[in-house]
């Protein structure tokens, strides 16, 4: 399985969303990192052919996914940062609506309903209504139905927002798990999810793709050192000023700063290794959203 | 997945309300025409509904067969018989009730002659008093000769053309005569308010099929519905599908039981004959009897329904919204009464979609049409004009929905 973006291009009048996005993936966990209004959103939808291009193309295997048309989308499942529902449907109607929707055949949707029920923690839930839901059970019947025709590209965005720390933890294996033998672009500005499973991370700003590799590579690829540091809680708001700083800890004190930064900061500073938040930080000028986020 | 599309709508409680106000809607409707019913006793009291049907067409049916010079005359004799009666002379209510209850059983056939010698566009119901029995058998000549004079009356002479009052001559000449008559107050009641039926019925399956296409956008499920493996194709295609299922369900299960509700109480007896042997229909040019009308007023009403609620469903996949759509039936129903005191707009009004769903107006009208030479009512009109938009409606409507996109 190979997709392929070719100049991929897509302008809302005069703003461009995705700007000349060449990339090509093939079966493996893909992470999309960026800030919000990077373009990831509009990206994964022309992906998932609900947003055509406005020039370039993508290239599923070596054809073009929207003259593929059924016969692309059959190998897509897609979980959207705003996961709508219909309230009144039971878990059970809702997925089985969706497996129609997807071609299954009656029989076979029930079987793989039950199935994907047990392993996203559903069953309890099967007949329960999508509005009695809490987000987090709302979030399994979404990655469950994007799993029902057992995609072969499967496009997750956001999956893990909203979700408590358990929860995260929880669905970030569920993810590893069903990476197996297909693509997975998994977008989120949660950095440490796509650190722990992505194989290779693009970093996306202003609908452009700027940095890809592998976590480790996009770390080498930092021309900064990460200091960590303690100050005076009084100074804590020049030092912010100054330097990229990706991680701040109150201490009795003072406080415990993360410093991105090429020259020593302050006399005491030690050099720490970086990690992909720092990466992120560096890249993008500010902190991936939950660096103080238990994990 | 059809059978999921229409659970998505059944399953919503406000569509379960607006079921369940069609049903009290249509209810009330039955009750007020059934008890609309009343017949005179001959102490001089009324009783109405169900009680005065059965003895109204027990009276009525003592008059079936054809309206012929003899059976009016009979009227003519048996009304000025009444008239002179002291109950009928005197100024006492009651007694004039107990005059009045001896005429109820040829009240219909009273009204023709009231009809025919009132003149074409006035209507005097005393009229019938002072026509002599052997004026009487005329009926049917002063019926064209009152048409005739009316065309070449100053008031009209410019709204139609030669050919169309040629064309209505020739429809009041074809009518078949003498009428037969036998009661027929059930078809007469159960067409006096179908429109209203018709019309509650397609505004409360407006709120059904409005949301078919919106909710995917409105419930934020567009993203998963589109980038599905049939959610460009099939999947469109069931909504359709729902829409149409809906609309035809909702509006036969609703039409069906109105008439079954009114034709069980009121009685079925009197379908064959003509709609101009009754009050309603004296004056129509199409020559159809009551059943004809009644058909015509339902498959009408049905092709009405189907134009409206589609053209709902096709604003809702073009705007996306419920609510536009849902005010569609409103705006088709109730703006062309606006206009209606327009002279000028009423060949245009004739043949908008409302008139479909109360095309007994449409039968009762004089609105004519000429097409390549040839003259005809709105009637047939209406039913080859919208068929024809509603079937360039569904593709139209599935193009529209498979080529939307998410922003």
């Amino acid at each position: 399985m190979e997709l392929k973006m070719n100049d991929l291009t897509k302008r809302f009048g005069n703003f461009t969303a995705v700007d000349h996005v060449d990339l090509t993936m093939t079966n493996g966990v893909y992470g999309l990192l960026g800030v919000n209004g990077a373009g990831k959103t509009t990206l994964m939808r022309m992906i998932c052919t609900l947003l055509k291009p406005t020039e370039g193309a993508i290239m599923c295997n070596g054809k073009d996914i929207f003259k593929m048309d059924n016969s692309y989308r059959r190998l897509l499942g897609y979980l959207p940062q705003d996961f709508g529902f219909y309230p009144d449907f039971t878990v059970k109607d809702y997925l089985l609506y969706i497996a129609a929707l997807k071609g299954i055949r009656p029989a076979v949707a029930k079987r793989r309903v039950r199935e994907l029920a047990e392993k996203t923690g559903l069953s309890k839930n099967i007949n329960k209504k999508m509005k009695k839901l809490s987000g987090g059970m709302k979030r399994r019947a979404g990655i469950a139905q994007a799993m029902l025709g057992n995609p072969k590209i499967l496009i997750l965005d956001e999956p893990t927002a909203g979700l408590d720390p358990n929860e995260r933890i929880r669905f970030r294996n569920l993810i590893s798990e069903l990476s197996e033998d297909r693509l997975v672009l998994l977008s989120t500005h949660i950095v440490s999810d796509v650190e722990y499973i992505a194989g290779e991370i693009w970093l996306m700003g202003e609908g452009k793709v700027l940095h890809q590799g592998t976590a480790d590579e996009l770390i080498c690829s930092m021309k900064e050192n990460v200091w960590k540091c303690f100050a005076d809680r009084a100074a804590v708001p020049m030092l912010m000023k100054k330097y990229k700083i990706s991680n701040v800890r109150a201490e009795a004190h003072g406080a415990e700063l993360r410093i991105i930064s090429a020259e020593k900061p302050l006399p005491d500073a030690v050099m720490e290794e970086p990690g992909l938040e720092d990466v992120f930080l560096y890249y993008f000028g500010e902190t991936g959203g939950d660096s103080n986020a238990v994990i | 997945m059809l059978l999921y599309e229409l659970k998505k709508v059944l399953v919503r409680p406000v569509n379960r309300i607006a079921l369940l106000i069609l049903l009290a809607v249509m209810l009330i409707v039955a009750a007020i025409a059934v008890s609309g019913v009343s017949y005179t006793e001959s102490d001089g009291s009324s009783v109405a509904g169900v009680e005065a049907a059965a003895k109204l067409r027990q009276a009525k049916e003592q008059w079936s067969g054809y309206v012929t010079e003899d059976v009016l005359k009979k009227v003519i004799e048996e009304n000025d018989a009444v008239n002179q009666s002291p109950e009928a002379r005197s100024d006492d209510v009651t007694d004039n009730n107990i005059a009045y209850s001896r005429k109820q059983g040829f009240s219909d056939l009273r009204e023709l002659i009231n009809l025919a010698f009132s003149g074409f566009q006035s209507y005097d119901y005393y009229r019938a008093d002072s026509v002599s029995a052997d004026e009487a058998g005329s009926i049917y000549e002063r019926r064209i000769s009152s048409l005739k004079e009316w065309l070449g009356s100053d008031e009209i002479k410019d709204r139609f053309t030669d050919n169309e009052k040629e064309y209505l001559v020739r429809q009041y000449e074809k009518t078949e005569t003498p009428f037969y008559y036998t009661y027929a107050d059930g078809w007469s009641t159960l067409l006096t308010y179908s429109s209203t039926v018709i019309m509650v019925t397609v505004l409360a399956a407006g709120f059904l099929v409005s949301g078919i296409f919106s909710s995917e956008f409105t419930l934020k499920a567009d993203s998963i519905y589109f980038s599905s493996q049939y959610g460009r194709n099939r999947g469109v295609r069931s909504k359709i599908a729902a829409g149409f299922i809906l609309q035809s369900g909702i509006y036969w299960i609703a039409i069906l039981l109105y008439t079954a509700v009114i034709l069980l109480t009121l009685g079925a007896e009197g379908g064959s004959c003509m709609i101009q042997s009754g009050m309603d229909g004296w004056k129509s040019f199409y020559n159809i009897t009551y059943f004809q009308e009644y058909l015509l007023t339902v498959f009408g009403g049905y092709v009405g329904s189907l134009f409206i609620l589609s053209l709902a469903m096709l604003v809702s996949a073009k705007t996306r919204s419920a609510v536009l759509a849902v005010t569609v039936p409103f705006v088709i129903l109730f703006v062309p009464s606006f206009l209606s005191s327009v002279n000028a707009l009423s060949e245009i009004l004739g043949l908008l979609p409302d008139q479909l769903l109360q095309i007994s107006y449409a039968i009762g009208a004089f609105n004519l049409y000429e097409l390549g030479g040839k003259v005809t009512g709105a009637a047939p009109v209406l039913f080859v004009l919208y068929l024809f938009l509603y079937a360039v409606m569904l593709p139209g409507m599935y193009w529209i929905y498979q080529k939307a996109e998410i922003i």
